[in-house]
């Protein structure tokens, strides 16, 4: 079938080739004649109440319809409502999991509680391969998880200063051996780098309160001395 | 951070005290606590000085020698891996042999513990402390 129009419309084209000259230019002179302005037709308005069954017969763009329903999600629960201070809820579960008993916590938190450590002090910090560092502690850094502090001191003429990670899981221990006499009037001691301040070594203090500590106890003191 | 024209003290009994680095090896940076560096020998210790004890061990190295070294404490505070730093207060070193042995048979002074991860094991056995 479809051969057969192919076919049919060969000729027609070619023949419609041969003829048309005259037919266009009768349908040009016309065409250039006519200049009356004709207003254009009104839309026909679609009679109300149409059948159904002639409905398919109008093009898509004039069928009634019906309005779109479009389908509304809720929005999610506010996250900020949920979580007000979502930083101080991530600190707050380090800190429950690094330092349970809130003890650590307490010894370097100088602002709020009273029997902290304080810059000044002589401190020991035992870590967890049983290794001690001992020092004055010349500057406590309150930040959350990331609260550490510097001890300095002098081991074999040398100084050494150890800026530690209060609740590291490496610290086992950290102890005030001698507390400063006099309130420091600064918050961080760096002067005490400079010779003219510098409180050399710290370890005969240390010895002794180990000792100290060893008599009362009456258990020898873990951890090897330095 | 060591680099070029840095005075370093020599810590072991090489006979150096003061050297200076002219050259960091295998590293484009400047050097840290573990690196070997290049040096030359700026001062020596007076060996004629103490007659008892010393007077008989010769200075291994003289003034002016170049030799290789092995960092072993810095002023730049070093990052260890919880998070703490650690630094000393002047940059030392001891002088090693081309096969990275050290040249002295003693050490005097602190140096820090991460020579242990640089396959420095020997220098650290030598020193008196380790931090």
């Amino acid at each position: 079938m479809a051969a057969f129009t192919q076919l049919t419309r060969q000729p027609g084209c070619l023949r419609s080739l041969m003829k048309p000259q005259s037919i266009i230019q009768s349908q040009l002179s016309r065409r250039s004649v006519s200049t009356a302005y004709s207003a254009r037709p009104e839309p026909v308005p679609l009679p109300a109440n149409l059948p159904a069954q002639f409905l398919r017969q109008l093009p898509e763009r004039l069928r009634p319809r019906e309005p779109k329903k479009i389908k509304i999600i809720a929005p999610p629960p506010s996250a900020c409502k949920k979580c007000p201070d979502p930083l101080a809820a991530v600190r707050d579960a380090q800190l429950a999991v690094l330092d349970p008993t809130g003890e650590r916590r307490a010894l370097f938190d100088y602002r709020r509680s009273e029997r902290s450590a304080k810059v000044g002090d002589i401190l020991r910090v035992t870590f967890k391969n049983g290794d001690p560092f001992n020092g004055v502690c010349l500057s406590i850094k309150l930040d959350g998880i990331d609260t550490s502090f510097l001890l300095r001191n002098e081991l074999t003429k040398v100084g050494v200063e150890m800026s530690i990670k209060a609740f590291s899981p490496n610290v086992e221990s950290v102890e005030i051996v001698k507390r400063t006499e006099k309130r420091k009037r600064r918050a961080r001691l760096f002067y005490m780098r400079k010779p003219k301040h510098d409180m050399r070594s710290v370890e005969n203090i240390v010895t002794q309160y180990l000792r100290q500590k060893s008599a009362l106890t009456g258990q020898r003191s873990s951890g090897k001395k330095r | 951070m060591i680099q070029l024209k840095s005075m370093l003290n020599c810590i072991d009994n090489s006979g150096a005290a003061v050297v200076e680095c002219v050259n960091v090896l295998k590293k484009k940076r400047a050097a840290t606590v573990g690196d070997r560096i290049v040096i030359v020998v700026q001062k020596q210790r007076s060996f004629g000085s103490d007659p008892s004890g010393n007077s008989g061990i010769a200075n291994k190295v003289r003034r002016g020698d170049i030799r290789h070294a092995v960092v072993v404490r810095v002023k730049k505070e070093m990052q260890r891996p919880d998070g703490s730093l650690v630094k000393f207060d002047d940059n030392a070193c001891v002088l090693v042999n081309k096969s990275g042995d050290p040249i002295g048979t003693r050490m005097n002074g602190v140096v820090a513990t991460e020579l242990r991860g640089r396959q420095w094991s020997k220098i650290l056995s030598l020193a008196p402390m380790h931090v």
